[in-house]
């Protein structure tokens, strides 16, 4: 998944020169003109760090910072604050203010690089073109903690995946694998002794063959302060304990960027098919719904006219599944591709207790449900 | 000359050159002020003031066609590609907002403390500024290859004799 870089800037040059320095990182950088556009831009995309002018007119990067910092939302999201003013008493202002740096213009785009680095996983264009690792593939796991149970949690919970997990109790082993061997992701506790999980970001971050290892922390539902600090530090996400294998690997799927529209896409006989799996939960919308739109075009562009959503493995309809279905029928009619059902009929019976549902056509088999698309 | 002049008049000259190193990978060196060459692509000049211990404007002047390289430059883009308006407009003011930030964290941290004023650019043919009587001015000029650059300081006269 790309990052999302914000630019907040009055200035139309700065925001071009951002844009241009970060041409060659798998990056999406939006931008926006004011305070008031800005905020309305990060509530709305979510990006992963905020690059904002100090002085602006309308609302000043002091305001904008402020607000950021009182939504529940956004306040995680790492700033990094540029600014033409570099005098003692505004740099004192902005290290108060909570932002993660600061930059004074005039700078160089290396450095603008460096600092947006240090906290966010930059990874290079052509690397990303060259492969993007699936669900199924291979995947070596670095778990950092002292406490067995939840060294074991995790590898029960990713027993039935072709992932590979190694675990280590301290920092400096930890470090010493990550240099030595090929680490995909490393998995740290946030309660690991003199605070050894963010001192083993700051290490992996400040050397070049190993700044691109994502880090993802573990703690306990209620150390928010701990998950919000990890996330400050630039952590790619928190996992709560007790593990959850599905969360656990939603957020590894999302933080190596895996494909697994495999798992519930393909092209058959001339229809697109959707497979909806029988343990349906919030991940699985996630990923259908991202992968939706991209799929329907491309299925349309191929000359295909028929979507069938394969519905007989779930086992109770439930509002999200009817949602998602919706969703999915809608994106299609746009398209003009036309759209019916498999399910059993218990499952029929069920998705007809909701009145969206009524014109749905519904067909026992993949085979009866092209039939009646003819 | 009075000390305040000459300390904003250093502060131009390294701002300047600091700017357009960074922000342009270009070189530009200071010579004798003279009224610029009549351009006929027309003037362009940005400008950003600053108001507290120290009041004053700073102008940079640039011919249209030089305008457009420094745009390019900081856009990292080909002269052909920037437009004659909002490209070039919106690089000169932010390189005075630069120039003039440049300025204005020094004179801070010498204990003047201000603030700045939002950058302006005006565009025009054969433009010039006048200042009221209250006014100290000083010209500098700077020059890369066949170009000429010209920053003119404008210091609000109570500034200058309360030191």
């Amino acid at each position: 998944m790309s990052i999302k870089i914000l630019t907040i800037d009055d200035s139309r040059t700065i925001r071009l020169i951002v844009t241009k320095f970060f041409k060659p990182f798998d990056c999406m950088v939006l931008e926006a003109e004011n305070g008031i556009i800005g905020l309305a831009v990060a509530s709305r995309e979510k990006p992963d760090i905020i690059l904002l002018d100090y002085t602006m007119p309308v609302m000043d990067g002091f305001e904008v910072l402020a607000r950021l910092r009182a939504d529940p939302d956004l306040k995680a999201t790492p700033v990094i604050m540029l600014t033409a003013e570099a005098g003692r008493d505004t740099v004192i202002r902005i290290a108060q203010l909570g932002v993660r740096d600061y930059l004074v213009k005039p700078f160089k785009g290396e450095v603008l690089v460096e600092r947006v680095g240090r906290v966010v996983s930059l990874r290079a264009q052509n690397a990303v073109a060259k492969k993007n690792k699936r669900f199924d593939d291979p995947i070596n796991i670095l778990v950092v903690d002292d406490k067995p149970a939840i060294v074991g949690q995790v590898i029960a919970g990713l027993a039935d995946t072709a992932w590979k997990v190694t675990s280590v109790e301290q920092y400096n082993q930890a470090v010493e694998l990550c240099v030595g061997t090929q680490v995909d992701l490393v998995l740290a506790g946030l309660s690991l002794p003199n605070d050894g999980a963010i001192m083993l970001y700051q290490h992996l971050r400040s050397h070049t063959n190993t700044a691109s290892i994502p880090m993802l922390g573990m703690c306990v539902r209620t150390a928010t302060a701990e998950a919000a600090r990890a996330q400050q530090t630039g952590f790619a996400g928190v996992v709560h304990k007790p593990i959850d294998a599905a969360d656990l690997k939603a957020k590894v799927c999302r933080t190596l960027s895996l494909e697994t529209s495999y798992k519930y896409f393909e092209q058959r006989d001339g229809a697109l098919a959707i497979k909806l799996p029988k343990d349906f939960n919030p991940t699985v919308v996630q990923e259908v719904s991202s992968y939706l739109q991209g799929q329907l075009v491309s299925a349309a562009d191929a000359g295909g006219d028929k979507l069938i959503i394969d519905l007989t493995p779930v086992e109770a309809v439930s509002l999200p599944v009817v949602e998602l279905m919706l969703s999915a029928i809608q994106a299609a009619g746009k398209l003009s591709l036309r759209c019916a059902i498999t399910a059993s009929e218990a499952i029929q019976k069920q998705c007809l207790n909701y009145e969206e549902t009524q014109a749905w056509l519904f067909a026992g088999t993949f085979e009866q449900a092209v039939a009646l698309l003819k | 000359m009075n000390k305040q002049m000459e300390q904003i008049d250093q502060l131009t000259r390294e701002a300047v050159k600091e700017v357009f190193e960074t922000m342009l990978s270009m070189e530009v060196n200071p010579e004798p002020p003279s009224p610029l060459m009549p351009d006929p692509a027309g003037d362009i000049i940005g400008s950003v003031g600053f108001v507290g211990e120290a009041t004053g404007i700073i102008y940079l002047y640039a011919g249209m066609g030089f305008a457009r390289i420094i745009a390019g430059r900081m856009l990292g883009i080909p002269e052909a590609e920037v437009d004659s308006g909002e490209m070039v407009t919106d690089a000169i003011g932010e390189l005075s907002n630069m120039v003039v930030g440049y300025v204005k964290s020094r004179l801070c941290n010498s204990g003047l403390p201000c603030i700045l004023t939002i950058p302006s650019v005006i565009r025009g043919q054969q433009l010039s500024v006048e200042g009221s009587a209250q006014v100290t001015r000083r010209a500098i000029g700077f020059r890369n290859c066949t170009h000429h650059l010209l920053a003119e300081v404008l210091l609000k006269e109570s500034t200058t004799t309360k030191l």
